[in-house]
């Protein structure tokens, strides 16, 4: 007979379940002969957890909170509940698939603004931007950007304090995106058109910093929603709701001149007025490449490939998303799907990223972008109220992302949770999510009357998951949110 | 034994008819006051709303922001306002009692407010070279049916930059798709009641000598060059070139609130005041194809989406109701009608629902605009 894992002998009358254990990460693989166990039937996760980090399992030096899947359906109740739900027999041998645990996001923070909050970053150790800083990002260098409808850009540290705010008559209008290119460096774009870059640099105490724009770029006809950056090659995609995509540089000298059509000031004495009244001094510039690929259809969202930042993805009210050949500005492939696809995030795994694209229809289809790939639409996870306007990939888990909606919430979802789909839903396979963020503000506030459209005043526009910083969110209640995982051993012990 | 149910004609399932609108994904507030008239742009980006506040407000559809707003009158309402057809420039037309109004609003890139500047200047040298000059038929000068100028000061600052003065207030604005005609309804003008105007020409004209009953709402032929205007009970159709009556409607309501012409142009769909829906095929003469009744209260407003084949209306029971429509160009078929879905959620406030109602131009989406001060964004 098999060990009893919690050093016990088991009690007679206590029924006990034999298990397989299997996971597909292979670095946590347990030895040989060591998978199959008879556990207490009342066991749950938690139990389950430390089962398998104990000694005679894997031995693990630092507990490591796992999660289990039978049959595609994370495990949340004991063995035995789990048995009589499905009609199984006690007989039978169950097979788990272990999985790191992605640790419930719990509240950390709110940053208040003046308005609307339609974007943030954030720069860390691990975030992207911070690796591609190096040397140059302080020791404890943890920062947030966010962007507002108010028109400007502010940078926050982890006290919740702003370091520095855009100079007014910077966009003159609502600022729909921006991110850190590295520890002193800033794109946005906005409703006025352009997109910006900024050089950030702060004091020496670190309490204090400056945002001065170096750069305006023109080349969009109506409002840039959307953005990416590569640090190490100084480029910068955008995403704008007059149907194109566009490649831009960040340096004054390689960027072509502006188109003069574009520029404030051309033509109407309205606009001319307007000038007046933005005092902006940064050199005008023109995009590196202006590529409008989706037609008369806003263009929501773009992504520099995580491996390759000669190729971009684009997603589209037109449907579709598109990769993109950016070194001949030629669209490589189009995949077309069912509704408006309105925002978009790449989750890193060999051989090319799988993309996911939050939709109008409040659900996220992931994409397998390859040209050589049997399916392109490998999962729907459903679960949203409201469209989906934001996707960030976790930064661990190459299972994970985390999704924002105007229903009010965020969704943590693990691909690994999958369900045959109903007929309703159109079959396929279908993710339900792990955890789901509300806003804190709404919760505390008054008692929500019963709402005919969900998430009403508490839209949320941008999330971001960083390993520092948690997740980290921000829409029309004005707050940027963090959540950030607590280890659920720790917590529980 | 034959189940009679079995001789019906089988309807398809709503959820075979997808896609259509089925929730409310954003609400627009600020209003205060009823909102009137709402209009989705060309583009499918703005959102143009009128209120009983006297203001015009644009906002982004997609992120339900205010965006801009101007006040066009302290003591009367915007009755209506309809974005200019195509994405050569961006016109917005609004009515604030007599006055129809001409607004740039200034959310778009430099060359697109351009190219609007110059369409609605282009009618200033018209007038210069006199040709507007109307006289009778006994040679004396007639004053035309509407004047047209500057509104001047505060209004030009803001983007409202053209006006024209009918005699009696606008309730109805329906543009032409080439975007150069207008038409307008008052409906106690008397014989100035429907007006054609013509944008580059800073002209306005009375189509017709007489018009019999009181003029409700008036639309240009999608297609063809032909003329619509419904009274209290009948709506008739005009050839423009040949100055001359086509046909005539009866729909059987007592009072017609709102129709539209079906894109493919030859049906028809009726909403009134005596709640009912009429569907109007021009092949079956000029009794309606299909009587519809859907709602408790009168149908405000009802309206066809340009290219996926769903209608809906707008009632004062504070509902929408959208329908799947196939029509086919067959003269043994006639139009399949299938109810789809009801959409709830504004509040009745003072025995008024839903006001006004567009279609986005691209997406199966449709925008609606309440007695209760808000528009939403149903997909
Ligand atoms: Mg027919």
């Amino acid at each position: 007979m098999e060990d009893t894992p919690m050093g016990q002998p088991p009690m007679a009358e206590a029924r006990q379940i034999r298990v397989n254990f299997t996971t597909s990460s292979p670095d946590i693989q347990l030895p040989e002969g060591k998978t199959q166990l008879l556990v207490p039937a009342d066991i749950k996760r938690y139990g389950l957890s430390r089962v398998l980090n104990s000694e005679s399992m894997l031995d693990t030096p630092a507990p490591i909170p796992f999660d289990f899947l039978i049959d595609g359906t994370f495990l949340r109740t004991s063995l035995e509940d789990y048995l009589k739900t499905n009609g199984l027999s006690f007989e039978s041998t169950l097979t788990l698939q272990y999985v790191r645990s992605l640790i419930p996001p719990v509240y950390e923070a709110s940053f208040e603004h003046d308005d609307w909050i339609s974007d943030v970053d954030v720069l860390s150790a691990a975030s992207r931007a911070g690796v591609w800083s190096g040397d140059k990002l302080a020791a404890g260098q943890d920062r947030l950007l966010s962007a507002s409808y108010d028109g400007l850009l502010r940078i926050w540290n982890n006290s919740g304090q702003v370091l520095a705010t855009s100079p007014a008559g910077g966009h003159g209008a609502s600022v729909k995106a921006a991110k850190f290119l590295s520890s002193t460096q800033v794109a946005s774009a906005g409703l006025d058109r352009t997109v910006r870059v900024w050089k950030y640099s702060e004091a020496e105490d670190r309490l204090s910093g400056t945002l001065r724009p170096t750069l305006e770029l023109y080349g969009h006809s109506a409002s840039v929603d959307a953005l990416d950056v590569h640090g190490p090659t100084g480029r910068i995609l955008s995403a704008s709701a007059d149907g194109s995509i566009a490649l831009w540089s960040t340096s004054k000298s390689s960027a072509p001149a502006a188109p003069a059509a574009l520029l404030p000031g051309a033509g109407a004495s309205l606009s001319k007025k307007r000038k007046l009244a933005s005092s902006s001094s940064a050199p005008q510039r023109g995009p590196l490449s202006h590529m409008p690929i989706h037609g008369s259809s806003a263009a929501t969202a773009v992504l520099f490939d995580p491996a390759d930042s000669t190729v971009a993805y684009s997603a589209s009210h037109d449907h579709t998303l598109r990769t993109v050949d950016l070194t001949t500005s030629r669209v490589a492939s189009t995949i077309a799907t069912s509704h408006p696809l309105l925002s978009l995030c790449a989750l890193r795994r060999g051989g090319g990223p799988l993309l996911a694209a939050g939709t109008s229809a409040r659900h996220i289809t992931l994409i397998d972008p390859r040209v050589s790939a049997a399916a392109t639409s490998v999962l729907t996870l459903r679960g949203h109220r409201n469209l989906v306007s934001a996707l960030s990939a976790s930064p661990s888990d190459e299972h994970a992302l985390v999704s924002a909606s105007y229903d009010g919430t965020c969704r943590v979802w693990d691909l690994r949770s999958a369900r045959a789909g109903t007929r309703a839903e159109g079959g396929g396979s279908v993710g339900e999510s792990v955890y789901v963020i509300e806003r804190e503000a709404k919760k505390s506030g008054k008692s929500k009357s019963r709402d005919d459209v969900p998430g009403k005043g508490a839209k949320l526009f941008g999330v971001v998951w960083d390993s520092t910083w948690g997740v980290v969110s921000a829409g029309e209640d004005k707050m940027v949110q963090i959540n950030r995982g607590r280890d659920l051993l720790a917590a529980a012990a | 034994h034959i189940d009679p149910a079995s001789l019906l004609p089988k309807l398809p399932r709503p959820e075979e008819l997808r896609p259509f609108p089925t929730v409310a994904s954003i609400e627009f507030t600020g209003h205060e006051g009823r909102v009137r008239s709402v209009s989705i742009d060309p583009s499918g980006q703005w959102l143009a709303s009128g209120g009983e506040d006297g203001t015009v407000r644009v906002w982004g559809l997609a992120d339900g922001r205010q965006q801009w707003q101007v006040k066009l009158s302290s003591e009367d309402a915007v009755d209506a306002v309809r974005w200019r057809p195509g994405q050569d420039a961006l016109i917005l037309a609004a009515a604030v009692s007599q006055d129809l109004f001409f607004v740039i609003p200034p959310i778009g890139s430099p060359e697109l407010e351009q190219s609007s500047r110059d369409i609605l200047d282009a009618g200033f040298g018209y007038a210069a070279n006199g040709k507007q000059q109307l006289t009778t038929a006994a040679g004396a000068r007639k004053d035309p049916p509407a004047k047209w100028g500057r509104p001047g000061g505060r209004l030009e600052d803001e983007g409202v930059l053209l006006k024209a003065t009918a005699r009696s207030p606008i309730k109805v604005i329906n543009w032409h798709r080439r975007g150069d005609f207008l038409c307008t309804v008052s409906p106690t003008g008397q014989k100035a009641s429907v007006l054609i105007h013509t944008l580059s020409k800073h002209l306005s004209q009375m189509p017709f000598a007489k018009l019999r009953g009181l003029a409700q709402t008036a639309s240009f032929h999608p297609l063809r060059p032909l003329f619509f205007v419904a009274t209290q009970r009948s709506i008739r159709c005009y050839d423009l070139q040949k100055q001359e009556l086509v046909r005539t409607l009866q729909p059987g309501a007592r009072w017609i609130s709102s129709f539209d012409i079906h894109p493919g142009g030859d049906n028809l769909v009726v909403g009134s005041y005596d709640r009912r829906l009429l569907w109007h095929d021009f092949e079956t003469g000029s009794r309606p194809y299909k009587t519809l009744r859907f709602h408790d209260e009168a149908v405000k407003c009802v309206g066809f989406h340009r290219s996926h084949p769903l209608f809906a209306d707008a009632s004062h029971d504070g509902s929408i109701q959208v329908f799947h429509s196939k029509v086919v160009n067959d003269l043994m078929e006639g139009p399949t009608i299938v109810p789809v879905k009801k959409l709830t959620g504004h509040k009745v406030m003072n025995k008024l629902g839903v006001m006004d109602i567009s279609w986005h131009p691209q997406h199966p989406w449709i925008v609606s605009g309440g007695a209760d001060g808000t528009c939403r964004l149903w997909t």
